[in-house]
């Protein structure tokens, strides 16, 4: 087929249409920077979404379950042979993301006779100071793309860029990687929770996205959350700076996650 | 070419064999080593005791670390001096180390070791847990120290690295009224619930009655006794200690180096201040 390149381009095409339709369904995730860390936020139906890789990294992802869990194991082996054979310091996102992961999606988006991933991450990494965090995406061809601030994974690269517009304006941000460092933690889930919302009522409607994050108002997202809540519990998970140890990363409880929705 | 060298290969080229099923390593952080060409080796198996006579090379040693249980939790005492022979090579040793956020090792014997496995131990729980998506059970995390002192076997055959630890934890899973719990270990790795103290080291041995009296006999039990009380009896535990064993540190004034003492309780691991150390010295030792 690679002797043909019109028919290659086609099959990648063809490909890329299947995943997107595939990953379009899927639970968006939103993660925010906060004064003392950060935080990633979704809502699951019993499956776990977001995952310690290390010290100061998590994951989270939309995708096939199979391949989440394969790809959740190679990063975090990755990390933790890493973090052993030198020093946990020694670890850092860029390299996980540049040296492991980017290649081996793209690997296996292109070879189009065998399995793709069907999968979209977001990772993040807790810097020492807020100017260093640093949040990365990974896309299913593998392509990358980091923030400092904040970031986005949804169904469709359509609905992603309105949840990033969403997310920049209920956070008052100017772009995802605007420094700022006087958010609270109930502030930060609460705009998450919003932009969640706002993501998941745009993949719910046929064919292109409509609403307009001007137009929609909170009451309308909250009931979209509250529907949601029938079905699915509200996942959190936060790196924080002043958590003892060297692990920062801690699953929240529903009592820390209340006063954001008692913030609506 | 992958920049994480062999391991990324293999377990990519695995992953591919094997369908759509991943490596598991079930959590196992040895066996995950295993897997990257790394295995673990913690002795110098090509050294054996015909090849080297022991006794010709100084090895580092280190001392007396007391635990016992007190109203809140745990609370783990070790002196700071690391010896080999007659030289005391550093009186700044840390010989209680935090594994994780409920748990503390306290080693005596060869440090190079002891540290190599308290690190192990650090990282084989983080593995498991984020591997696994939960904690390391007790029995697990006991049954992980085991196997490390067993594969560390060879070196305390040769009387060059043997480590005898002493692990002191908070198990807020217990549903026994006190949840503080000490295991003290033998140099094959089988392990021994102490319900109120344990005490290993070249120093133990003057002090060990002493905790036995204590408990019997003391006007408080041991297991009631609050912090700043269970601190003077394990400051005044280590001064007696100092003083009949050359390898023990006490409190050096000169220099202002206090033992290292860490409690474990509902609260997590925390690290005595010297300020308090100080405190307490001046009311209950000097």
């Amino acid at each position: 087929m690679r002797d043909e390149p019109y028919r290659w381009i086609e099959a990648i095409q063809d490909r890329r249409d299947y995943i997107e339709e595939q990953l379009r369904p899927g639970s968006p995730v939103v993660g925010l920077s906060y004064n003392e860390g950060i935080a990633l936020v979704t809502l699951s139906t019993g499956q776990r979404k977001i995952f310690e890789v290390h010290d100061r990294i998590a994951l989270s992802a939309i995708g096939h379950p199979a391949d989440i869990e394969r790809l959740r194991m190679l990063v975090t082996d990755t990390a933790s042979l890493q973090g052993f054979q030198n020093a946990t310091d020694d670890v850092n996102l860029h390299r996980l993301t540049h040296f492991v992961l980017a290649h081996t999606f793209k690997q296996a988006f292109e070879s189009i006779v065998g399995e793709a991933y069907i999968i979209k991450m977001l990772l993040a990494e807790l810097g020492g100071n807020p100017s260093e965090n640093r949040w990365t995406l990974l896309n299913y061809d593998g392509n990358v793309h980091t923030e400092t601030t904040a970031s986005v994974i949804g169904g469709t690269e359509a609905i992603e860029a309105q949840m990033k517009n969403y997310l920049c304006t209920a956070a008052n941000l100017e772009t995802l990687s605007t420094p700022q460092t006087d958010r609270t933690l109930t502030n930060a889930l609460h705009v998450c929770l919003k932009t969640w919302a706002f993501g998941r009522e745009l993949s719910l409607q046929e064919g292109e996205p409509e609403t307009d994050a001007d137009t929609v108002s909170d009451e309308e997202l909250r009931n979209v959350i509250n529907e949601a809540l029938d079905t699915s519990e509200i996942e959190a998970g936060v790196l924080e700076r002043t958590q003892s140890g060297t692990s920062k990363f801690r699953l929240l409880h529903s009592n820390d996650i209340q006063p954001a929705l008692d913030e609506w | 070419m992958n920049h994480t060298g062999e391991f990324l290969s293999n377990h990519l080229e695995m992953t591919n064999r094997e369908g759509s099923s991943v490596i598991n390593h079930k959590g196992d952080f040895l066996s995950l080593l295993r897997h990257a060409n790394a295995p673990l080796q913690l002795g110098m198996p090509e050294i054996t005791t015909q090849q080297r006579p022991i006794g010709d090379v100084e090895v580092t040693h280190s001392t007396t670390v007391i635990t016992v249980r007190y109203d809140e939790g745990v609370m783990v005492a070790g002196d700071r001096r690391a010896t080999a022979g007659t030289a005391v090579i550093y009186d700044r040793a840390d010989k209680v180390l935090q594994i994780d956020n409920f748990s503390v090792l306290a080693i005596s014997g060869s440090p190079a070791i002891a540290y190599e496995i308290a690190r192990i131990l650090e990282h084989s729980f983080q593995y498991f847990r984020r591997s696994q998506l939960q904690e390391l059970s007790l029995e697990g995390k006991l049954r992980m120290l085991s196997r490390l002192i067993r594969e560390n076997l060879s070196m305390a055959l040769q009387g060059i690295g043997g480590v005898i630890p002493i692990f002191a934890l908070y198990d807020t899973t217990s549903t026994e009224m006190h949840k503080g719990k000490i295991f003290f270990y033998d140099a094959l790795g089988a392990h021994f619930e102490n319900v109120d103290f344990a005490t290993t080291g070249s120093g133990s041995i003057w002090i060990r009655g002493v905790l036995r009296y204590l408990n019997r006999w003391g006007e408080t039990d041991l297991q009631d006794m609050e912090q700043r009380q269970a601190t003077c009896t394990l400051l005044r535990l280590l001064e007696t200690a100092s003083e009949y064993d050359a390898a023990t540190s006490g409190y050096n004034a000169a220099a202002q180096i206090f033992p290292t003492i860490k409690t474990v309780t509902a609260a997590g691991v925390q690290t005595l201040a010297d300020e308090y150390l100080a405190e307490c010295y001046a009311e209950a030792v000097s």
